[in-house]
C-alpha cells in the first residue's frame, strides 16, 4: 500500500477560543444563539437581541458599528443584517428585521428563547475613532436608520469625542419612525434630531418634504472650517445616496469624511459568492461601508 | 385522507399551516396528477403536510370545502368554463398543475388549424364532442401560482408543498434548463445536431430530457428574460428549418409567436 | 524543479502503479458529435488504455471534482424546536488527475488565490484541493485557445508532475516528493542537455500554432473608460444569459446558496449551486430589487469581474484562455471578439 496517497484531512480543529476566519473551520461555523427578547416596532419592523449561547465564543464576539452578520434558521435561510446595537457590549447583537421575505417572515413567527445560527460580523465598519474630535452627521433614509443606530450609540457613549452631532433622518411617515423610545434620550446627550417626514398627517408639527431638505437648511450658511471637520455617515434606498451625496458634495465635505453603508444580495460574507459584487468589488470584504471617494470610482455603486 | 397526528405538525416549533387542498382535472392526460402518486417513497409524509379532500384520481370521498385548489388540463369546453369558476370561487388560492393549465399545453396545438369544424370531424367523426379552442386557466380566471411541465416534476412539486406548509414563498427557478443541464454534465445536444429549447426554457426539470438525450421542448415556458428571438436565430443559423423551429416553440404553448398571436 | 525523461511505455506501468491504490480521474472520450469528431470528458478511469492523452480539450473542465456544481454545505437534524448542525467538506479519499493541460492547472492556481490564499478560505474546496495528485500533459493548441495571451499556456506550479511528449519519449517535470517516489518505480534518467534542447524546441514550435489571441495591455483601463459603450448593448442582444459560458469555465467559481427542509421534516440541509452572472436574478435583493436587470448588464459584469477585479485584487485575470465559453456558447460570443470590440468600440 505504499503508493496509495495519503488522505489530508484538513477539518483539524482549532480550539473554540482561537477561532479566527482564516481557519477553514470557521467558514460554515455558526455561533448558536439565543433570541433574548422580541420588540416590534412598527407593524413591518421588529427589533430582535440575540445573544450567543457558548461563554468562550460570547467573550470573543465583537463588532465595529456598521458591521453586519448572517443571520440563519435551519432549513429556512440565511441572511446578511447590519448590527444595530451598541459595539461596547460583547457577545450579542441587536438585529431591527423588516418582514420581505422567507427567513425574516418565519422569524416572525418565532419568539423569546428559540435558537438561531450567527455567523460573523462581517464587513467594514465606520471609522469611529478617526471620526474624533469632528462634528458627525448621521444620515438616514427610513430602513436606514437601523445600520445607524450601532455608530449613535457609540457617539452616545463617548460624547466627549465629538463636536457636533447631527441627525438627518427621512421617513416616509410618522408611523414607520424606528426606534421613537430613544428620541429623547439622543437628545439629552447633544444630539440634534431632525426628523423629516415624506407625508405628515395632522398631529406632525415637525417639517415636510424631502430628506435633502433637512440636510441643506443644517449645512446653508456654516463656517468652512465647518465643513472641512464633518464626517458624515449615509445609510438608505439606492436613490436616496445620489441625492444625499451629490449635496454633501456640493458643500465641500470632504469625500473620504463621507461613508455609504452599501446594500447588496449575500449568500456567503466571506468574499466567496461574488453575489454582492459591486463593478467588482465584495460588498461584504470592501464594505457594506465605504467611503465615498471609494465609491465613485465603482462602476453601478448608486 | 386523514394521516394520523397530522394536525400538530410543527417545525422548529412553529405550527405549520396543513392546508385543505383539493386535485381537479379538465382537458388532460391526468399525468401531471400521476406523478404527484408515483411518489411512492415520499407520498405519506406529502399527505400530512396538507389535508386532501378531492383527488379523483387516488380516491372515492371528496368535499367541497378546500382552500388550494391544483387544476390540471386545459379549458376546451363551455361547461368547464363554468366548473373552473365555480373552483375559482372556493379556492383562495388557484394553482394551475402542468403545462396544460399554465400554456394550454400540447392540447393548443389544435388552435393551429384554421377550420375547428373540420378538425373536430376529423378526431371524433360521426360523435362530435362540442369542443372549441384551447385556452389556458389564467385566460378564464385568475391564477394564483403556477407549476409548470408535462408533466410536472414531483420533486418540484413536493418543494412547493413544504413551502406552502412552512410559509416559505415559492420561488422557482428563473434561469434556463441549460444551467441543469450543464451542471448534470451532458454533451450539449446542438453538438450532436439535435435542437433543443433549453437555453431558453425554464429550469426546475433538472434537464430532464437532455439527460435522455432528446432535445429540449419548452414544455415549461420560458425562463425570465428569456431571448426567444435570439434563440430563433441561433437555430436557423445552425440550418434548422423555420419549421423545426416553430414546432418545438409551439408544441405546449408556453412560448407566444406571432403566428398564433395572429389566429386567437 | 526536478527534470527526468523515461521511456513511452513506462507510462502504463506508472498508471498501473497508482490506479491500484488510487482513484483516477482523466480524460476519456464520451460521445462523438455530429462531425463524428470526438468529445472528450473527464471521468473515472481504471484501464490505462481508456485515457485519451492526445485529447484536443474537454467541453466540461474537471470542476466537478473540486467545486461541484451542487453541494451541501451542512444539514440539521430537526427534532422538535431544536437543531444540529453537521458539516461535511464532501471528499474522503485523494484524486489522482491525470493528464491535464496547462490551463486547466492554471485555472486551479488562480482558484487557489480567492479560495484558498485569501481571508476565509473556503474548507469545501481546500479539502478537494489538498487531496489532488495532478499530473499534467502538454497539449497542442487548437484555434479557440487563446491561453498565450492569458499567460496559462505553460503552468509553472499547482502539479506534482507534468508530462511532455518529446516524441520518443517523455520529458517529466517534478515538483513534489510524492512524484519523485512514484518514479522511482519506473526506469527514468535525468534530463540531459539534448532533452532541455528537445523540449525548448517543443515549446517554440507551440508557440507558433496559436491563432486566437487576445491584447491584454491596459486592459483593466480600457474596461473602465469604455463601460457605458454600445458595444456592450450588441452582445447583451445577442446573449441568451443561458449561463453556459460560467458552468463550462474552469475559473467560474461564484454561487447561491439555499436552505430546505426534508419532506419528513426531520432534517434539512443548505446548499451551494454553482451561478452565473449572466443569470437573470444573480444580483436580486429581498424584496426584488435588481442590480443588473438587462443581459448587457451582466455579460459586462461577467467581463469586469474577470478582467479587471481580479486583476485589481491579484495582479492576474480571472481567465486563463481555454476557450471554452466561447466554443459552448450557441450565440459564439467569444473572450476574444468581445474584448477586441470593446477596444475598436464596435462589434464588427
Amino acid at each position: 500500500m505504499k503508493h496509495q496517497l495519503k488522505f489530508v484531512d484538513v477539518t483539524a480543529r482549532p480550539a473554540v477560543q482561537q477561532r479566527r476566519k482564516q481557519d477553514l473551520a470557521s467558514f460554515e461555523h455558526t455561533f448558536r444563539s439565543e433570541i433574548m427578547s422580541v420588540q416590534p416596532l412598527t407593524e413591518m419592523e421588529t427589533v430582535y437581541r440575540i445573544k450567543l449561547i457558548d461563554p468562550a465564543e460570547r467573550r470573543q464576539f465583537s463588532f465595529f458599528p456598521g458591521q453586519f452578520v448572517m443571520l440563519e434558521i435551519a432549513g429556512i435561510g440565511e441572511a446578511p443584517f447590519s448590527i444595530s446595537s451598541s459595539p461596547s457590549i460583547r457577545g450579542e447583537v441587536e438585529l431591527c428585521i423588516r418582514k420581505v421575505g422567507n427567513l425574516t417572515n418565519f422569524l416572525s413567527k418565532m419568539g423569546r428563547g428559540v435558537h438561531v445560527g450567527i455567523r460573523g460580523p462581517f464587513g467594514t465598519g465606520f471609522p469611529m475613532e478617526e471620526m474624533h474630535g469632528q462634528n458627525i452627521l448621521l444620515i438616514a433614509g427610513g430602513l436606514g436608520l437601523v445600520p445607524l443606530r450601532s455608530p449613535i450609540a457609540y457617539v452616545q457613549e463617548n460624547r466627549s469625542h465629538f463636536r457636533e452631532v447631527n441627525i438627518v433622518y427621512g421617513s416616509k411617515s410618522a408611523e414607520q419612525l424606528l426606534f421613537t423610545y430613544q428620541y429623547d434620550m439622543w437628545r439629552k446627550d447633544d444630539i440634534n434630531l431632525n426628523i423629516i417626514l415624506e407625508k405628515a398627517g395632522p398631529s406632525w408639527k415637525g417639517p415636510v418634504g424631502l430628506l435633502t431638505k433637512s440636510l441643506s437648511e443644517i449645512l446653508t450658511g456654516r463656517q468652512r472650517e465647518f465643513y472641512h471637520n464633518t464626517y458624515a455617515i449615509v445609510c438608505g434606498p439606492p436613490v436616496m445616496f445620489k441625492f444625499v451625496c451629490k449635496m454633501l458634495n456640493e458643500f465641500h465635505i470632504p469625500m473620504q469624511k463621507m461613508f455609504v453603508s452599501l446594500e447588496r444580495r449575500m449568500h456567503c460574507g466571506m468574499g466567496k459568492c461574488c453575489r454582492c459584487n459591486v463593478g467588482s468589488t465584495y460588498t461584504c470584504l470592501t464594505g457594506p461601508v465605504f467611503d465615498y471617494w471609494t465609491v465613485m470610482n465603482l462602476k453601478e455603486a448608486i | 385522507m386523514k394521516t394520523n397526528g397530522a394536525d400538530d405538525k410543527t417545525y422548529l416549533g412553529i405550527p405549520l399551516y396543513r392546508p385543505r387542498v383539493a386535485f381537479f382535472e379538465f382537458t388532460s392526460c391526468e399525468g401531471c396528477q400521476l406523478q404527484i402518486l408515483n411518489n411512492e417513497g415520499t407520498l405519506l409524509d406529502f399527505l400530512s403536510l396538507v389535508e386532501v379532500v378531492a383527488f379523483r384520481e387516488a380516491m372515492t370521498e371528496k368535499s367541497d370545502d378546500y382552500e388550494i385548489a391544483f387544476i390540471e388540463g386545459s379549458i376546451t369546453r363551455d361547461d368547464e368554463v363554468e366548473r373552473l369558476k365555480k373552483i375559482r370561487k372556493k379556492a383562495k388560492v388557484l394553482v394551475a398543475l402542468g403545462s396544460c393549465a399554465c400554456f394550454g399545453g400540447v392540447n393548443q396545438l389544435k388552435n393551429r388549424f384554421h377550420d375547428l369544424i373540420a378538425v373536430n370531424k376529423m378526431v371524433y367523426g360521426e360523435h362530435p364532442v362540442n369542443s372549441g379552442l384551447v385556452r389556458p386557466l389564467c385566460d378564464i380566471v385568475k391564477v394564483d401560482m403556477q407549476i409548470f411541465g408535462c408533466p410536472v416534476k414531483k420533486e418540484e412539486v413536493e418543494k412547493i408543498v413544504i413551502n406552502l406548509a412552512l410559509g416559505k414563498s415559492i420561488v422557482l427557478p428563473k434561469y434556463p434548463v441549460c444551467m441543469e443541464c450543464k451542471a448534470n454534465e451532458n454533451i450539449c445536444l446542438f453538438e450532436q445536431g439535435e435542437p433543443c429549447l433549453g437555453p431558453i426554457t425554464r429550469a426546475g426539470c433538472d434537464s430532464w430530457c437532455p439527460n435522455n438525450k432528446a432535445g429540449c421542448w419548452g414544455c415549461r415556458g420560458p425562463a425570465d428574460d428569456a431571448n426567444v428571438e435570439q434563440m430563433k436565430k441561433v437555430m436557423k443559423d445552425l440550418g434548422f428549418s423555420d419549421e423545426t423551429i416553430m414546432d418545438r416553440l409551439e408544441c405546449f404553448g408556453g412560448f407566444q409567436t406571432d403566428e398564433k398571436n395572429g389566429q386567437r | 524543479m526536478l527534470f527526468k525523461t523515461f521511456a513511452k511505455e513506462e507510462l502504463k506501468i506508472l498508471f498501473e502503479i497508482i490506479a491500484a491504490h488510487n482513484r483516477v480521474v482523466g480524460p476519456v472520450e464520451k460521445a462523438r458529435d455530429r462531425n463524428n469528431k470526438p468529445i472528450y470528458a473527464f471521468e473515472d478511469v481504471h484501464e490505462f488504455h481508456d485515457i485519451q492523452l492526445n485529447y484536443t480539450t474537454t467541453k466540461l473542465p474537471a470542476k466537478r471534482f473540486f467545486l461541484p456544481f451542487k453541494e451541501d454545505l451542512s444539514t440539521f437534524k430537526i427534532e422538535d424546536d431544536k437543531w444540529q448542525k453537521s458539516i461535511d467538506y464532501n471528499i474522503d479519499r485523494p484524486v489522482v488527475f491525470w493528464g491535464l493541460h496547462a490551463c486547466d492547472i492554471n485555472a486551479l492556481n488562480k482558484l487557489d488565490k480567492v479560495l484558498l490564499h485569501s481571508v476565509y478560505p473556503m474548507p469545501y474546496y481546500a479539502a478537494k484541493r489538498k487531496n489532488m495528485f495532478i499530473i499534467g500533459i502538454d497539449c497542442e493548441p487548437q484555434p479557440f485557445c487563446f491561453c498565450r495571451s492569458m499567460g496559462a499556456d505553460t503552468a509553472l506550479h499547482g502539479f506534482d508532475l507534468f508530462i511532455t511528449d518529446l516524441g520518443e519519449k517523455y520529458f517529466v517535470e517534478i515538483l513534489t516528493d510524492t512524484a519523485f517516489n512514484f518514479l522511482r518505480e519506473l526506469k527514468t534518467a535525468d534530463a540531459l542537455e539534448e532533452d532541455h534542447i528537445l523540449y525548448m524546441k517543443k515549446v517554440d514550435e507551440k508557440k507558433k500554432q496559436f491563432t486566437a489571441r487576445i491584447d491584454t495591455t491596459d486592459l483593466t483601463k480600457i474596461l473602465d473608460m469604455e463601460f457605458q459603450s454600445e458595444v456592450w448593448h450588441q452582445w447583451g442582444d445577442k446573449c441568451l444569459s443561458c449561463g453556459s459560458c460560467s458552468n463550462v469555465c474552469p475559473t467560474c467559481y461564484c454561487y447561491g446558496v439555499e436552505e430546505t427542509v426534508n419532506i419528513d421534516l426531520k432534517g434539512a440541509r443548505k446548499t451551494k449551486m454553482l451561478y452565473s452572472c449572466n443569470v437573470i436574478d444573480f444580483a436580486e435583493v429581498a424584496g426584488g430589487h435588481n442590480f443588473r436587470p438587462l443581459r448587457h448588464n451582466r455579460l459586462k459584469y461577467r467581463y469586469y469581474h474577470k478582467h479587471r477585479g481580479f486583476v485589481e485584487a491579484f495582479e492576474e485575470s480571472l481567465c486563463v484562455g481555454c476557450g471554452r465559453c466561447g466554443e459552448t456558447c450557441l450565440a459564439g460570443i467569444t473572450v476574444s471578439e468581445v474584448i477586441a470590440s470593446v477596444k475598436t468600440g464596435s462589434k464588427e
